[in-house]
């Protein structure tokens, strides 16, 4: 097969093809096309089956915290915030490289984002929802969530919106928001394809009605690229926010290793870090499933791998610049902290959090890792664990022993806390994979705008 | 795509008239004059000349340091709009071991008026810097400087003999191997930028500390880099220089550089402050409440005010980044704001005064000194610069891609 | 009347004579954004722009008023020792209410200066156009253009590389 396609050939690395094997523009409808209209294969229904049984876990496990109250959880003091708080942050974590992969890198021009800006931004979009559940469910009174909404109401009482839980309301609802408004935006050329294809009525009138009547029209694209533009330029400070207003809840308080001053950017590169190796294992997968391995490359893993390699290190240089701030500053309570951290009797914890985020992204040094599936698979898995413990780590080895030495205890999640993590991780794959099904997964209009074809050289003045 | 490029000598060389050739003079004569008069302005308070004398320096020092981080991070990203520019970054890098000369007054002369952990006595009633010996020492100080410079210089030589090598040899083999080693150079800036700025400015309080410092000094770095590479090919241009090479489209590109790390800035400096206000510890809070009194507050308003919103309003626009004017006055507004951003922490650092010799944090006082040291560090600099500016094409004139930076379109 | 192109390059030349035949009722059709068409076509800046920077700043005035208003006025409370209007804690609200603004200010701004959504267009009605959204590229001129005439302009489109022209009829 012919590897020369190129969008610009690159007098250094010679022929990067974005897309390889020079397809038509026509071809890349087809191939993005045919999962949304095959018949899906049998290995779709048993992995769906699979996501729904486990969501249904989800189901279980919230209903019955509803009727038990929140004991059925490791949660006590001092350790209150616990698992719940974990996969919050993970989960929002997650929901960070989508947009990172569709604003800002839109910003700096890489257009090898084409290819893997849909998927992303939709996995966004579900880790962002499965995030949401936790504080809805955290406060174990699932009644009362509305008092977090600035609504009049019978008390006559307002938020208290000095309080960094508030700002987590508002930043991370009005991520999901612009998250969605962006994917959306990005969707609707290629909701018009899928109507222009559609061979039923129904899915005519579903597609049609989604796609807003998009006829190609170059007044309408001129606006199309400026609010698109615009919306990356907004998007790519408020994902920054988002993190930062999380690690914020954490290091407004007094607490030794939480009160740190680098928290903000040191959450936003971590939550860049898991949201891009959990791409790295959901591209890893589809690509081979769906036939896309010219479109999502060797090239794409190639580029995510060194960005999963640079924010890496930047979390593992905030890692080290807290212990050394942790001793300069002098203060005993937070030398305790990170001694605690790293020797007390969650040591395995901070180890497995060490070794999975800062060594492990080490491979990637080698281009060999960066272009093979199964390390790329292998590592992404373990940065995703990393990441978790990280959280915890976080949340759990600083709360079970703070200033007060008599309450000082361990925690253990219960069986409820992994039925409840595991379910989210089934809500997470079903939408995913009801995704793959019903909407293109690659950006077909932006594809076809970085073939070599669709450059125009000899402009009329 | 076209590689090869011919571009007239006229279009990337220094001018031969105007003020460029005669900066190594004019440059040199403020530089002597503005240090001889500092000296003399001292008078009776010889404490002061050593934090006039900091803040002069780390002005400008940040500024080359901008200059080596761009063109490390012109390799890193592979980037191809940035190489019409990349050459007068390296210069401006260049002038690192006139820094390295620059700094040996602070250890020499000024380290105990400007590092209170450098006073024995203070140290053995100050149970915290007891603590901190093993990292606060002159010693270790001393070293550590040493450590950055030596890193520094070697990062610029580095490169800067590659890019100059690929002039003659057209070599495109020279930026592959650039791409390739830039990352761990990247690393090793990082990390010694990260802990010169602790070193030269956080220390000034020793009692005080903060994670982010470092990343908050590297937003400074990149600011004044962008800035003063705007000024730069500006200017040049003004003489015919670099006229068809620089375009609207780089100015669009580097206005949104400058206007990003303006809303980087912000952001860094926001979470450091309120993270400190919120949790209102009396050690953090402290570094703040200096800044807020003694007449600092209009300065800290100003800082927020006017490294903050002016700059992102006035750069915001699209128009405005493309226009001459709009981004002359901003960058050079950016550049006084940086001035004003070192000052503001370098200055309201508690010194010993009074009878009791109780520690008490410096009012806001601008004095002649402060003046006298910006003129003489800064007026050896652009001397230095001027003179490496002379020397060679200001355009990496082989570089593979050059054709691309040529034709750029900022969209 | 609709004309079919083979491809964006000759797409823009035409779109660059349609320009300077002095058409004002056109359009160019294409599944992607080809770039610099609007150049070709002589079309104006968006204004998409404005309407983020207006909505944007209104979401951060709204955000900081209610914020004021409802910690400061109508609900009072002292929390950690912090003033009522405690500023530096109302920052993150402002900031997430700006961005929202924005956000909504851009997709207005895209609908309602592109004219969408939009029920149904004449051009729908053409076989061929339902290849727009795929890899075909057209040139529609109105009737209602002033210098439209059903000859010349066929005659026109022919001349300036047309693969197809067909006249497309509203219902």
């Amino acid at each position: 097969m012919a590897h020369a396609v190129v969008a610009d050939i690159d007098p250094i690395q010679g022929r990067t093809a974005l897309i390889e094997g020079e397809p038509s523009f026509h071809d890349i409808t087809e191939v993005v096309s045919a999962p949304v209209e095959w018949k899906p294969p049998l290995g779709w229904y048993i992995f769906l089956g699979a996501s729904m049984a486990l969501t249904s876990l989800l189901g279980v496990s919230i209903g019955w915290l509803f009727w038990e109250g929140t004991g059925i959880w490791g949660n006590n003091i001092p350790i209150a915030w616990a698992w719940p708080i974990v996969n919050f942050v993970f989960w929002v974590g997650i929901g960070h490289a989508g947009t990172l992969i569709s604003a800002v890198l839109f910003l700096f021009r890489q257009k090898w984002r084409t290819s893997i800006n849909r998927a992303a931004e939709a996995m966004t979009l579900f880790a962002v929802a499965c995030a949401l559940i936790f504080p809805g469910i955290h406060i174990g009174r699932p009644w009362l969530p509305y008092w977090m909404m600035p609504i009049p109401n019978q008390m006559g009482m307002w938020p208290q919106f000095r309080s960094p839980l508030m700002w987590d309301v508002f930043a991370v609802s009005i991520y999901g928001t612009v998250s969605l408004v962006f994917w959306y935006v990005g969707l609707i050329p290629d909701l018009a394809t899928m109507r222009d294809r559609s061979t039923t009525k129904i899915r005519r009138l579903a597609y049609g009605f989604f796609a807003l009547g998009w006829r190609g029209s170059f007044r309408q694209w001129l606006h199309y690229e400026k609010a698109y533009l615009m919306l990356a330029g907004l998007a790519t400070p408020l994902v920054l926010s988002v993190h930062s207003v999380v690690s914020f809840d954490f290091a407004v308080s007094q607490l030794p290793g939480w009160h740190t001053t680098i928290f903000p950017p040191y959450f936003v590169a971590g939550a860049i870090f898991s949201g891009l190796a959990m791409v790295i294992t959901l591209m890893v997968i589809c690509r081979k499933v769906f036939k896309m391995e010219h479109i999502i490359n060797l090239l794409h893993f190639d580029r995510m791998a060194k960005l999963i390699l640079l924010t890496g290190t930047l979390v593992g240089f905030a890692y080290s610049m807290e212990f050394f701030i942790a001793w300069y500053g002098g203060n005993t309570y937070e030398l305790f902290a990170f001694t605690n951290r790293a020797g007390g009797p969650f040591a395995w914890a901070y180890w497995t959090m060490i070794f999975c985020n800062v060594v492990t992204p080490q491979i990637f040094w080698w281009k060999k890792a960066r272009t093979h599936m199964g390390i790329l698979f292998v590592a992404s898995i373990f940065i995703n664990i990393g990441m978790w413990f990280e959280r915890f780590v976080i949340v759990v080895t600083s709360l079970h022993a703070d200033f007060l030495p008599s309450s000082w205890d361990y925690y253990r999640p219960t069986f409820w806390d992994f039925a409840t993590f595991a379910g989210s991780f089934g809500l997470f794959f079903t939408l995913f994979t009801l995704f793959v099904r019903f909407l293109p997964m690659v950006a077909m209009a932006e594809v076809k705008s970085v073939l070599p074809q669709a450059h125009v050289h000899n402009r009329p003045e | 795509m076209e590689h090869h490029v011919t571009l007239d000598s006229q279009q990337i060389t220094l001018p031969t008239s105007g003020l460029w050739p005669k900066l190594p003079a004019v440059g040199g004569v403020i530089g002597v004059v503005g240090l001889g008069l500092a000296f003399l302005l001292q008078g009776e308070d010889p404490q002061r000349l050593a934090f006039s004398y900091l803040t002069g320096f780390m002005f400008w020092v940040t500024i080359a340091l901008g200059g080596l981080f761009f063109v490390i991070l012109h390799y890193l990203a592979r980037s191809g709009w940035s190489v019409v520019v990349r050459r007068l970054a390296e210069k401006v890098a260049a002038t690192l071991p006139l820094f390295a000369i620059l700094f040996l007054p602070i250890p020499l002369l000024f380290m105990h008026d400007l590092f209170h952990w450098s006073d024995a006595a203070a140290v053995a009633h100050d149970p915290l810097l007891q603590h901190k010996a093993p990292y606060l020492n002159i010693a270790f100080f001393n070293l550590r400087a040493v450590i950055y410079f030596a890193v520094w210089i070697g990062l610029m030589i580095y490169f800067n003999r590659a890019s100059q090598k690929q002039d003659a040899s057209a070599d495109f083999g020279i930026t592959a191997r650039l791409n390739k080693r830039s990352a761990p150079c990247m690393i090793l800036f990082g990390l010694t930028l990260n802990f010169a700025a602790v070193d030269w400015m956080m220390t000034l309080d020793p009692h005080w500390f903060s994670t982010i410092f470092g990343v908050y000094t590297f937003a400074g770095c990149v600011i004044a880099i962008f800035a003063t590479l705007i000024l730069m090919s500006l200017r040049l241009q003004r003489r015919g220089v670099l006229e068809g090479v620089v375009t609207g489209e780089h100015y669009h590109d580097m206005g949104k550089m400058l206007f990003g790390f303006v809303v980087f800035w912000a952001y860094i400096g926001f979470s450091q402050f309120m993270l400190i206000w919120y949790a209102n510890i009396p050690e953090e809070t402290i570094w703040f409440d200096h800044r807020w009194h003694n007449g600092w507050q209009p300065v800290s308003i100003l800082l927020a005010v006017g490294h903050f919103a002016i700059p992102f309003f006035w750069l915001i626009s699209q128009p405005a980044k493309r226009s001459r004017f709009a981004m002359t006055a901003g960058a050079l507004w950016l550049l006084f704001m940086h001035y004003v951003d070192i000052y503001w922490l370098v200055m309201p650092t508690p010194v010993p005064s009074g009878d009791h010799h109780a520690m008490v944090a410096q009012a806001f006082q601008p004095a002649a000194t402060d003046i006298a040291c910006w003129l003489g560090i800064g007026g050896l600099f652009v001397a230095y610069l001027g003179h490496l500016l002379g020397q060679g094409s200001l355009v990496p004139k082989a570089d593979p891609r050059l054709a691309e930076s040529l034709t750029f379109e900022s969209v | 009347m609709l004309a079919e192109f083979p491809d964006p390059e000759t797409l823009m030349h035409a779109c660059a004579k349609v320009r300077d035949a002095g058409f004002t009722c056109w359009d160019a059709h294409t599944p992607f954004p080809v770039h610099g068409l609007d150049k070709a076509m002589g079309l104006k800046r968006s204004m998409v722009s404005a309407f983020v920077l207006i909505l944007g700043l209104s979401g951060a005035a709204a955000g900081m008023l209610l914020q004021y208003w409802t910690s400061a006025l109508a609900y009072p409370i002292v929390i950690s020792g912090k003033p009522f209007f405690s500023w530096p804690a109302f920052v993150p609200i402002m900031f997430e209410c700006g961005v929202l603004g924005g956000a909504i200010g851009a997709v207005l701004g895209m609908l309602l200066l592109g004219g969408l959504p939009r029920h149904h267009h004449a051009l729908f009605n053409s076989e061929a156009f339902s290849r727009v959204s795929d890899d075909a590229f057209f040139i529609s001129i109105e009737a209602q253009d002033p210098k439209y005439d059903a000859e010349t302009t066929h005659a026109f489109l022919d001349g300036i590389g047309a693969q197809a022209i067909e006249k497309v009829m509203e219902d």
